[in-house]
């Protein structure tokens, strides 16, 4: 028996290649990119095949691996929270129509949030829905939980979430490989055709839905008997009780210790349907129970507290946003112990050196685009086009952060750059704003859900420029292929390779062109050309395709055609290098009086020559 | 005991690197081991930060893993080691230190001067390096983070021996391995003229 450290994510890859899962499909999204990969790693090592793919979108992934469970295999699906808000269509309806394969919806959140646009709870989605949770609290757990999940989704024909979070997701834990799991039958499973349920319409969807109903009550019950909820400490003869679920139970368990206390703590794998009866148990007999869980209240929100306090988030214990950081959770522990009566031990952090810390002019360490970045290179141009007053509808991907560059002005999911960018000209001209609207939005970002509001703004005369940021691969959550690279998730080749421009063009737009954005002088161009048409007689959306692999995924263009930089001596300072190109390898001197190039991170892309318009910054050795 | 070690820098500066050595070399020696790591959009440059903790050897204390040392994250105040690939990062850390523990930086300068007082006041033993200068020297300031781990390793404070991290590095590396172990023992003889009290300049 080998030990291994594995991701949290690769954890539970392995998970569904040693339950047997056959097809696995996703969207990348932190902290829930890295799952697929697992699932890669572990079908090669062991030699059991399963289908992955990245999908081109979330709805779509989930509806792929849906059509497996039909047919009888097991399949999953892998997104991020708000992921989950694009397959919340098909999921609802997955709830009601059922499985039969073992169906896990794999929707990973992100308390903080670190990555992501909200703090959405993936549990409330499912609750909603009426799709049982599996709330696992560690790498580990969650592979275990996999089984126990796609085992329940089996037995009851339903898809079954597992709702890791980013502490689980991102966590790295030793763990042992119990040796090869053994080789999979070939599989006799077939599409069985069943009207009434793969086909079912309203009439029957009333039936399904009482169907489910009682599905979920016998599942409850299951869940009251599961290991997966424990009591630890229950000997513990305190009138304060905690239930707790997912990384938020540990670090509970830690702060505890910190204070010296010894609390019956329930932990709940299986956060709903909340297994009532073993919860119910547990609160009688305290006089007060906090439960502690993230990102929101899912446990919480189900709980019959009766007689007993119940402390939590909707009574301001808990604070109602941001992650549960060991800081936190002692606080509020230690606040509730002490309005109990119970003495507890004072905090370990020394708030003398917080504070100081705290007090410290510390460098705000904001993310940035690298060095090198083709999307620096494009905003920079913009913003010399189309100035400050200019309207700019971002997206999501690496470069929201254009927003830096004052090139970014609205984010809110998506694709939503394009259709914002359609709503902003109708609303504008409503309201009589001339102001150029120009948006942009990544290639995968793009693939995912900007063709379809392209339609919408073509098909109904919208004029604005937008400009598709090509760095051919989804940078921001570590490379994985799109639609239009010529290789699949596995390293083989693509059946085919989506031209960006042919769907541009299939979609109405009748100014397409492809530029690379390091030619400044020529981007800068295209850009006017494409305002000029969209304003013109007879225009509406003009397409420019910024093409410019990113530095990071590939960089052999830069490699071969280096272009290294000095900056000369009459640098007086001015800091608009810093400030409008904001290359993270410009640096201000610590007396102000000039401007430096780190070239322990410059990669000689020679793209700032143009950020200094006073000519300071030349191509050097 | 459990050790508990703190891990920071910036985005591209390989912290996240830097963790994966420091748990695989604790697993190889028989250590259950459990991390959190940053991931994402701050890789872009933000502040990056990992946790790691190291446990008992299960086999030494005949005892399995408790559930508490499974908490992702460590409280401030009681993390027994620093280690960090910026200075300004180091003090943003510098709350995790327990009183008496250590921390690894890769600075020039050592620590902002304002934190002299509470440094002897908590007893931290702060240990600079100019990794990054070391590691440019060398070929390539992306072997600062190794450089640190080998110059830590030549200091009481480190859990971990230099032969241990060689190793990993031999079963871990896929490719730049030579460099790699260079790294290392350029820190570990940095490290080692410095953590005896005689030759301290």
């Amino acid at each position: 028996m080998s030990r291994e450290i594995l991701l949290g994510n690769e954890a539970i890859g392995l998970a569904l290649v040693e339950e047997g899962c056959r097809v696995v499909t996703g969207y990348p999204g932190t902290p829930s990119s890295e799952i697929l990969a697992g699932v890669n790693k572990y079908q090669k090592q062991f030699a059991r095949p399963v289908y992955t793919e990245w999908s081109t979108n979330e709805k779509v992934a989930l509806e792929v691996a849906l059509a497996a469970t039909w047919v009888g295999l097991r399949a999953a699906v892998t997104m991020k929270q708000v992921g989950l808000n694009v397959a919340a269509d098909p999921l609802f309806s997955a709830a009601y129509t059922g499985v039969r394969g073992g169906f896990l919806v794999i929707a990973a959140d992100d308390p903080g949030p670190h990555s992501s646009q909200t703090e959405q709870d993936s549990r409330l989605m499912a609750l909603t829905a009426k799709v049982p949770v599996f709330d696992p609290a560690t790498p580990a757990e969650a592979r275990e939980m996999v089984g126990h999940a796609l085992a329940l989704s089996e037995k009851y024909g339903q898809p079954v979430m597992l709702r890791p979070t980013t502490r689980v997701c991102h966590g790295l834990q030793s763990m042992a490989l119990d040796g090869h799991p053994a080789e999979l039958a070939a599989p006799k499973a077939r599409f069985k055709k069943d009207p009434p349920r793969w086909v079912s319409t309203p009439r029957f969807r009333y039936f399904l839905h009482q169907e489910l109903n009682q599905k979920l009550l016998e599942i409850e019950k299951e869940f009251d008997a599961s290991p997966l909820n424990f009591i630890v400490h229950e000997g513990a003869s305190q009138k304060v009780g905690v239930i707790a679920s997912g990384a938020a139970f540990h670090t509970t368990l830690q702060a505890l210790d910190h204070l010296g206390v010894q609390l019956p703590v329930l932990k709940i794998g299986t956060p709903y349907p909340l297994p009532r009866t073993l919860v119910t148990n547990f609160i009688s007999g305290l006089e007060a129970v906090i439960v502690i869980e993230e990102p929101d209240i899912c446990i919480e929100l189900q709980i019959t507290a009766g007689t007993t306090t119940l402390h939590g988030r909707r009574d301001g214990t808990v604070p109602s946003a941001g992650e549960l950081t060991p800081e936190i959770v002692f606080t509020f522990l230690k606040s509730v112990l002490e309005q109990t009566g119970i003495p507890t031990s004072p905090s370990p952090a020394d708030g003398l050196l917080e504070e100081l810390v705290q007090s410290l002019p510390l460098p705000i360490r904001r993310p940035r685009l690298c060095p090198g970045c083709g999307h620096r290179s494009a905003f920079f141009s913009m913003k010399r086009t189309f100035g400050p007053q200019a309207i700019y509808p971002g997206d999501i991907g690496c470069y929201t952060l254009g927003a830096n560059l004052r090139a970014v002005d609205t984010l809110v999911d998506m694709g939503a750059s394009v259709s914002m960018a359609h709503g902003f000209y109708h609303a504008n001209r409503i309201v009589g704003d001339k102001r150029p609207v120009i948006a942009t939005i990544g290639d995968s970002t793009f693939l995912h859900s900007g063709i379809v509001p392209l339609i919408n703004a073509v098909h109904t005369g919208a004029r604005f420029v937008l400009v598709v940021l090509d760095n051919h691969t989804t940078a921001m959550t570590g490379f994985q292929p799109t639609a239009a690279n010529e290789f699949l998730m596995d390293g083989s080749a693509a059946a085919h390779q989506v031209s960006l421009p042919e769907i541009v063009r299939a979609c109405g737009v009748r100014f397409v062109v492809e530029t690379d954005p390091y030619e400044q002088q020529s981007f800068s161009e295209k850009l006017q050309e494409a305002h000029a048409f969209s304003q013109g007689d007879g225009g509406g959306v003009a397409v420019v395709i910024a093409n410019r692999p990113c530095v990071l995924y590939d960089a052999t263009p830069i490699r071969e055609h280096p272009v290294p930089v000095v900056i000369t001596e009459e640098c007086d300072g001015c800091r608009y290098c810093v400030e409008a190109f904001e290359c993270p390898a410009l640096v201000l001197a610590p007396d102000r009086s000039r401007v430096n190039i780190n070239y322990k991170i410059c990669v000689d892309c020679g793209q700032c020559i143009d950020a200094c318009f006073k000519g300071f910054i030349i191509p050097g050795i | 005991m459990e050790t508990k070690i703190i891990l920071c820098g910036l985005g591209g500066q390989g912290v996240v690197f830097l963790t994966r050595l420091l748990a695989n070399t604790a697993m190889a020696d028989g250590h259950p081991v459990m991390v959190s790591e940053t991931h994402g959009m701050s890789q872009r440059g933000g502040s990056v930060i990992s946790h790691l903790r190291i446990m008992e050897n299960p086999q030494t204390t005949g005892q399995n893993v408790p559930v508490l040392s499974a908490a992702p994250l460590i409280h401030h105040g009681t993390a027994d080691l620093l280690f960090a690939l910026e200075a300004d990062e180091a003090v943003r850390s510098l709350p995790y230190l327990r009183p008496g523990g250590a921390a690894f930086v890769d600075s020039e300068n050592g620590l902002r001067p304002e934190l002299a007082g509470e440094i002897s006041r908590l007893g931290f033993h702060v240990h600079c390096v100019s990794a990054s200068q070391l590691a440019v020297e060398l070929g390539s300031v992306s072997m600062a983070n190794v450089i640190l781990s080998g110059f830590a390793a030549a200091h009481p404070e480190m859990p971990l021996s230099f032969e241990s991290l060689c190793e990993t590095l031999k079963n871990t590396s896929t490719r730049g391995l030579e460099r790699n172990l260079q790294a290392l023992e350029t820190g570990y003889k940095v490290g080692s003229l410095r953590s005896i009290p005689n030759l301290e300049m």
